[in-house]
Formats: C-alpha cells, sequence, structure tokens
C-alpha cells in the first residue's frame, strides 16, 4: 500500500476531483441560486455566490405559492404510510421466506424478483382501470396501495436476508418453552432485526418520496397530489420558468430526504448492500 | 396411556409441519396478494389488451376492450415512430449503464485505496442519489438552461465567445446527452457504493501475494479484483440496466421526449400513445414490446457474462 507513485497519486486526486465536482457542484449550484433574486440568478456573467443573498424565493413560497406544502403534506403522509405497510408486510414475508423453506418459496422469489422489472407504464394502463372499479381511483389510499406493492419486491427480499443474519437458536429455545410461532416471531426475532426494519422502512420512504408516475396517472385531483406531480404540473410546463422559485423548491424537496439519509445512514448503507446482493 | 403417548409423538410432529406450513403462508399471504392484484394482474392485463381497441371512452363506460387483430403492433410497426423509440432506448441504456460503470469503479476503486477521509466522502457522494428524479431533472435543467444556464456561460468562455448559444436539450444531436448526464449524476453514487462494498470483500492476503510475486497494479485489478467482484459487478450492472430501461420522470420532465423526438424512449412512447393520445391499447403494445427487448436485453448481458466465466 505504500508503493509511491507520483503520477498515479496526482492522476487519482485529479480523477477524484473531477468526479467529486460533477456529483456535488450541482448542489451547491441549485442551494446558491435560491439565495439569489431572479435578477441577479439570470445575469450573463453568473455569480457563484450570490451579491445579495435574499431569502425573498423562501418567502415567496412560504406565502404565494404554498399549494407546495398541499402536495407536500401529501407526500409525507402517503411516504410515511407506504413505509410503514410495506415494513410490516415486509417482516411478515421476510421471516416467512427465510425461516421456513418449503416447494413454493422459490415461485415466490420469482414472483417477487420479476416484479421488480416490469415497467410502471405497463402497470398503470389496467391499474388506472382496475383502481376505477375498485373506486380507488383519486384517493390516497389507492395510490398507497399501489406504491405498496412497488416498494414490497425488493423489501422482502432485504428483509429476509436480515433474518438469515439472525442464529435460529434462540427461536428453539423459545420453542421449547412452549412460545407460539407468533410470539417468537414479535418478541423474540423482530427485535433483532430492527437495523433492518429502519433500512426497510428508510429505503420505501424515500423512493416512495421519489414518485411521479404512479400519481400522475392515479390522482388527477390537485388537492392529492404529491410533491413531484404537483410540482410538475403546477410550476413547470409555463411559459416562463420562475428559476429562483424552483431552485427553492428543489431545496426544500430534497432537505428533509438528505436529513433522513445522513441520520440513518449506517442501516441504509448496510441495507442497500444487503438487499441488492440478495435481490 | 402409553399407547395415547406413542400415538401422540408423530401427530405432533405432523401437526408442527403443517402448522409451519399454515404460519408461513399466512406470513408471505400479504405480500403476494398486494404483488399479484397491483403488479402480476395488472401486467397480464396490459399484455392482454395490447391486443384489443381500448381507449379512454372503455375506462369511462366500462366497456372490455374488442380484438382488434394485432391492429396495434402493426399500426406500430408500419408507423415511423417505435424503431426511432428502440434505438433512443439502447443507446441511452448501454451509454449510461457503460459511464455508470466506469465513474463508478473508479470512484470505488480510488475511496478503496486507504484514502484519508473516504468514509466521509463516501457519505457525501452519496447526496444525489438521495435527491428526488423530478428535482434532479431541475437542477440539470437550469444548470443547461438556454438563456442564462451555467453550461451556456461556461461553453461561451471554453471557446472564447465563439458558441454563445449552446443550449444542450435543445439540439436533437445533444437532448439524450443532456438527460443522460443528469441519470449519470443520481446513478453514480449508488453504483459507487455497491461496487465499493465488492472491493472491500476482495481478500487482501491475495493482493499481497501477487504483490509479492511482482505484479503490476492493473495485472492485479483484472486477474484478481474484477474475477473476484464477479457476482457484485453482474448485479450492480443488471440493476442498472434495468433502471435506465424503465427511466420516465428524468426524460419526460427534461425533454418530453423532444426536440423532434430525439429523447422519446419506449416509456416516453408508451406512456404518450397511452396516456396523452388515449389509446391505452397501443400504449399497452409498446410497453409489451419494450418488456420482451428488456427480458432479451437482460438474458443477452447474462449470457455474455456466464460465457465469460467459462474462460
Amino acid at each position: 500500500m505504500k508503493e509511491k507513485n507520483l503520477p498515479l497519486s496526482v492522476g487519482k486526486w485529479v480523477l477524484l476531483a473531477v468526479i467529486l465536482f460533477f456529483l456535488l457542484f450541482p448542489l451547491y449550484w441549485v442551494l446558491v441560486t435560491s439565495f439569489k433574486t431572479n435578477m441577479e440568478a439570470y445575469r450573463a456573467t453568473p455569480t457563484f455566490f450570490p451579491d445579495a443573498p435574499t431569502v425573498e424565493s423562501y418567502i415567496k413560497l412560504f406565502t404565494e405559492n404554498n399549494d407546495f406544502f398541499v402536495y407536500y403534506k401529501n407526500n409525507f403522509i402517503v411516504s410515511g404510510v407506504t413505509a410503514l405497510i410495506t415494513t410490516c408486510l415486509a417482516i411478515l414475508a421476510g421471516y416467512g421466506l427465510s425461516r421456513f423453506h418449503f416447494k413454493w418459496n422459490g415461485l415466490v422469489v420469482a414472483i417477487l424478483l420479476s416484479s421488480q422489472m416490469f415497467p410502471v407504464v405497463s402497470r398503470m394502463i389496467s391499474l388506472y382501470d382496475l383502481m376505477n372499479k375498485m373506486n380507488l381511483i383519486n384517493t390516497l389510499p389507492g395510490l398507497i396501495l399501489a406504491l405498496t406493492a412497488a416498494m414490497l419486491p425488493f423489501t422482502v427480499m432485504l428483509m429476509s436476508s436480515f433474518f438469515d443474519g439472525v442464529p435460529t437458536a434462540v427461536e428453539e429455545a423459545a420453542y421449547v418453552d412452549g412460545a407460539s410461532r407468533l410470539a417468537v416471531l414479535w418478541k423474540i426475532v423482530v427485535p433483532l432485526v430492527k437495523p433492518g426494519m429502519l433500512a426497510v422502512g428508510i429505503y420505501s420512504f424515500l423512493m416512495t418520496w421519489d414518485d411521479y408516475l404512479h400519481c400522475i396517472t392515479l390522482i388527477q385531483n390537485d388537492a392529492l397530489r404529491t410533491m413531484s406531480a404537483g410540482v410538475a404540473m403546477r410550476y413547470l410546463g409555463e411559459l416562463s420558468y420562475d428559476w429562483s422559485l424552483i431552485n427553492t423548491i428543489s431545496i426544500i424537496g430534497t432537505v428533509p430526504m438528505l436529513l433522513l439519509f445522513f441520520f440513518f445512514q449506517k442501516y441504509m448503507v448496510k441495507g442497500l448492500v444487503a438487499g441488492a446482493v440478495k435481490g | 396411556m402409553s399407547t395415547s403417548t406413542a400415538v401422540r409423538q408423530p401427530r405432533m410432529k405432523l401437526k408442527k409441519t403443517t402448522g409451519d406450513q399454515l404460519f408461513s403462508l399466512a406470513l408471505i399471504a400479504p405480500t403476494l396478494l398486494v404483488t399479484i392484484v397491483f403488479i402480476i394482474v395488472p401486467v397480464i392485463d396490459s399484455v392482454i389488451k395490447s391486443f384489443t381497441e381500448y381507449k379512454i371512452k372503455n375506462i369511462i363506460s366500462g366497456a372490455p376492450g374488442v380484438w382488434n387483430n394485432f391492429e396495434n403492433y402493426i399500426k406500430l410497426f408500419q408507423g415511423g415512430k417505435l424503431w426511432p423509440a428502440v434505438a433512443h432506448t439502447l443507446l441511452f441504456v448501454v451509454g449510461v449503464v457503460v459511464a455508470q460503470f466506469v465513474l463508478g469503479m473508479a470512484l470505488a476503486v480510488i475511496l478503496n485505496t486507504g484514502l484519508k477521509g473516504a468514509r466521509f466522502i463516501r457519505s457525501v457522494m452519496m447526496m444525489p442519489w438521495v435527491v428526488p428524479t423530478i428535482i434532479s431533472a431541475l437542477v440539470w435543467m437550469w444548470i443547461f438552461q438556454p438563456q442564462y444556464g451555467l453550461l451556456k456561460y461556461a461553453v461561451g468562455v471554453f471557446t472564447g465567445g465563439a458558441v454563445s448559444d449552446f443550449a444542450i436539450l435543445n439540439d436533437p444531436g445533444t437532448a439524450l446527452l443532456g438527460v443522460a448526464i443528469a441519470a449519470l449524476w443520481k446513478q453514480v453514487p449508488l453504483t459507487t457504493l455497491l461496487l465499493l462494498s465488492g472491493l472491500q470483500n476482495v481478500p487482501d492476503d491475495m493482493l499481497e501475494a501477487a504483490t509479492i510475486d511482482g505484479a503490476s497494479r492493473s495485472k492485479k485489478f483484472f486477474a484478481i479484483v474484477i474475477p473476484y467482484m464477479k457476482s457484485v459487478i453482474s448485479i450492480v450492472v443488471s440493476m442498472a440496466i434495468i433502471e435506465n430501461f424503465k427511466q420516465f420522470p428524468l426524460i419526460w420532465t427534461m425533454t418530453g421526449g423532444g426536440p423532434s423526438e430525439s429523447t422519446t424512449t419506449l416509456a416516453i412512447l408508451s406512456y404518450r400513445e397511452a396516456f396523452v393520445s388515449n389509446n391505452l391499447g397501443s400504449g399497452a403494445a409498446v410497453t409489451t414490446l419494450w418488456m420482451l427487448l428488456m427480458i432479451l436485453v437482460v438474458a443477452l448481458y447474462r449470457k455474455l457474462f456466464q460465457a465469460e466465466d467459462m474462460n
């Protein structure tokens, strides 16, 4: 490891700097623009730090464009409930697949894995009709169910890989003591896979926060839209974009997710690696 | 008494197995139900719909689609939109996946060299992955903005003012590249993270032994590291292929499929047929062909990967 090779190590730093610049500069640029007035943002020679930093766009977003917060609130509801349901179902199914090996396991895994591949548009063409018949079109429960289905394949595989890591000896001891299967799962195994539950919950929250296609097809009522769909419908495609406002929206729409990710990143990183490698 | 215990023993055992079976079914049932109702059935149903005349009026009236002798498919193959969309999709998928893998691998290898602050960099570089897709689109649309965008300014400076109207998304020749840059930006972090975890599993003693034997860096990388990471690489690349095949929101927000159809992939074409032209049968035909193509590409990729394994 201690080999000294100057050109190689210079090359390494240059490459690292270039890739990091590509990944991080755009975020800085959005942040800076959100604190500029449109006058400054539209200057022919851009300023890399605002001449006159202002929170004007933030105030404008909170006062004039507060429809945004309706979408924001809806998204919290939809993502939160989806994450909760997904985590519960993934615990059950993940445990089932990890602990009991019956002939249908292979089929279940095949169904889950192939479900991850299908294009969302293909599902939406029928789901629109199906939801309509079930009176779930234009409702948040309908959107939540559709999103839960989209989250389950990956999260079940992820959860089951966490259960694989729990030794069965503890459970067997509890069975000898006469505990029921459900009690063993609930009182003994679940507390041991808390990191997995967090990984699954946060993953589902982040992924459904990102949803666009489910919402634009299943929800037509503006008051029920989630963030991505709401922003796309209301603030884009008008004749002139208000870029300071859009950059402010970008910041407000991203910050909670960044906080969530950084706060739980230990679990997230472990979970993503485990889930991807197993799935 | 003694006979009854003798009988009870096997009965308990049988009961345990059936009990386990019932319990395991009960655990799996809710997930299976949700997956079948909201994924499998809709996908099969949309394949069926692709063979019928099925439009928005069918949804309103509740009338089932009518078999139309492959008309959706015939129209697609005869119209001029399908093949360009296939070409754009393949170009986008191959381009983004290759670039994503190269950049991700480069970053992962650098972060794995025992660099100071590697852990910090690893967590900071994940930020674009957390940014919602629509917002990633907005981030890059602002950079690419034709009048006030940073890229237009940068190109102007670097060319000494010769090119002063660079608008990557407005030119049919470069629009797909513009979208691909945004896709890369969002996807490189996860690729790096997964490849890095694969790199960390390569046993050090093997590398040390090779160093003692005088193997060069590149020799070690291609002869030890890559083969050792085969399964991780295979998963990362398959995930990237599927992800980019499915890419919709980014393209739809950034270009809407234009200019002059230059970024119309199969995802955009199917959505437009189904929900803009309101011809759901035709949209379903596009998604059916799209799924076939995706299965073909993934299978081909797996086959290539395995064939290389043989050598």
